[in-house]
């Protein structure tokens, strides 16, 4: 308390401010990180998370239906480092939806390049993809089953999927809007038609996919999640349904708010990527 | 002598809200290995369109265009462009763009950027190497066009209006310019402009067309001594009367036209 009053203090006897001690500078160096920053911005989040406490400790719902934040985090904790099985668990969602968007990733912006470019792959693939994209690709689950088992093939068939028309649309349209002027400047300087392709047509447009990908992962996670409650033994879906079925409320949670957590995280490396790779761009 | 033909040209554009539009009607003259050359006229003449079928970015639908003797077919980087506005590309640096022309060559990397650095310094720009195109003003946008260019190491410039979109102090700098970096190269150019003084100041000849179809007028020589200062040029007598005259050409063109227009309803 007293350090921090002499740093606070007036300006006019600067000379004899103590200099902070140790564990003083080591608070105001980390007050300076962006961790810190950045957890002071979420501000909102924490103090949902305090009110849930503060509910679920003063009784006003049974722990049943709402165990504390805090014993939800333990669970959490313990399972994911101690015996480490609710680990594998976290593997098995991340390889579903990262191989399902991967995927979509490469065959959707392959595809929405090519639809950008020739009239013919346009012609032929627009009417496909306004009929298609409008379904709810959860309602194909059931025959995707049917298709290829309940195993990990089926669900990253829905993850693909979901995660294909966002990334195809977003990419086409990126194409469609590449400045003509652009594609002349290059052909008048010597480049012929894949150079313009990846040193133009792609560069131009990639503002437009990387919008598409950031919409697909939060769909990959959604799929996920969606088709592990529906059938599977492993996922963290399976142990949102597990938990519930065994009166494992604090699991449960924990397991919310584990998908969550990752959520968030995968959007905010991807921001965080756009960031660097856009910084030609018009600031908004 | 004779470095571009062009012969008999027509350009038909095919609208699907107005049907056959007629662009250029036989437009045939040629310009000879070291000349600048200007083409001016209202605006839908049809200046622009003449260029790009030079460029070979656009096809005629008739006629054709002759470099050294040999038809044009595609664009090639030896009949450099610098287009109006924007065409750099936003996502490289200023060097980059430079090098651009030299990288779809496969030009090794560090030979690329060192050439790049003697034209961005060229053109005065050497300490913005850096610098992506929303970081410079429009002056200095065009002048990495204008390096752009001169990286590919054309034989001909063919520039549409490439000050239109500059205020007028700059503009003149970089007529300063240009003039200064064709008295060195001497290289053949095909200059499209809306600037009559613009025009009369940089050129060796001037093709007045006129439009509706888009034709020729009227080529004009220019006989003002050369090398040319902007500021010294201004003041000859013969520079005003050659400005006159272009300039009544082209606005009976521009009043008739506008009485056509009534007509035809």
């Amino acid at each position: 308390m007293k350090d921090q009053r002499t740093l606070s203090g007036t300006e006019d006897t600067p000379a004899l401010k103590p200099p902070p001690s140790g564990l003083t500078a080591f608070l105001i160096g980390l007050s300076r990180t962006r961790i810190v920053r950045a957890m002071f911005r979420y501000y909102p989040v924490w103090l949902l998370l305090a009110a849930w406490e503060a509910i679920a400790r003063a009784g006003l719902v049974d722990p049943m239906f709402m165990p504390p934040f805090s014993a939800a985090l333990r669970t959490t904790i313990n399972e994911l480092f101690g015996s480490g099985e609710l680990l594998t668990h976290v593997g098995y969602s991340f390889a579903r939806a990262g191989a399902g968007f991967g995927l979509a990733a490469l065959v959707g912006i392959t595809l929405g390049i090519f639809m950008g470019r020739l009239r013919a792959v346009e012609s032929f693939v627009d009417p496909l993809i306004s009929a298609i994209f409008p379904t709810p690709k959860l309602a194909l689950f059931p025959l995707m089953m049917v298709l290829l088992g309940i195993g990990d093939a089926s669900k990253v068939a829905l993850v693909f999927l979901g995660c294909f028309f966002p990334i195809v649309i977003n990419t086409y349209t990126g194409v469609k809007n590449v400045d003509e002027y652009f594609i002349w400047n290059a052909r008048t300087k010597g480049a012929n038609s894949r150079q313009v392709l990846l040193s133009v047509v792609f560069p131009a447009a990639l503002p437009y996919i990387f919008a598409g990908l950031r919409v697909a992962t939060s769909t990959a996670f959604l799929l996920t999640v969606a088709s592990e409650l529906i059938a599977s033994n492993e996922g963290l879906g399976f142990i949102i349904l597990y938990a519930q079925r065994s009166f494992n409320p604090e699991l449960m949670f924990g397991a919310i708010l584990l998908v969550a957590t990752l959520g968030f995280a995968v959007d905010r490396l991807l921001l965080a990527v756009g960031r660097r790779l856009f910084s030609w761009q018009e600031q908004k | 002598m004779t470095h571009v033909t062009i012969s008999n040209v027509r350009k038909v554009y095919h609208t699907a809200a107005r049907g056959e539009l007629l662009a250029l009607s036989d437009v045939s003259f040629t310009a000879r290995r070291g000349e600048f050359v200007s083409i001016v006229g209202p605006s839908g003449c049809g200046k622009s369109t003449l260029l790009y079928i030079v460029a070979g970015l656009l096809r005629a639908s008739a006629g054709q265009v002759l470099v050294d003797g040999l038809p044009v077919d595609g664009p090639s980087p030896d009949r450099g462009v610098v287009l109006q506005n924007f065409s750099i590309f936003p996502w490289r640096t200023a060097i980059n763009n430079v090098a651009y022309g030299l990288e779809m060559a496969g030009v090794a990397r560090k030979e690329r950027l060192e050439q790049a650095r003697g034209y961005l310094d060229l053109v005065g720009l050497g300490e913005f190497a850096s610098y992506y195109p929303r970081e410079l003003s429009g002056g200095m946008k065009q002048r990495v066009a204008i390096a752009q260019m001169l990286a590919c190491n054309p034989k001909i410039f063919l520039m549409d209006e490439p000050f239109g979109a500059l205020d007028a102090l700059t503009r003149e700098v970089l007529q300063h310019q240009l003039l200064q970096l064709w008295e060195r190269d001497r290289r053949t150019v095909l200059f499209v402009t809306h600037s009559i003084d613009e025009a009369v100041l940089l050129s060796d000849r001037i093709v007045i067309m006129g439009r509706r179809p888009g034709h020729i007028k009227q080529i004009l020589d220019v006989d003002l001594p050369r090398p040319r200062n902007p500021e010294q040029v201004r003041v000859i007598p013969e520079f005003t009367r050659l400005r006159n005259f272009v300039w009544a050409s082209i606005r009976d063109d521009s009043l008739n036209d506008g009485y056509s227009k009534t007509d035809a309803g």
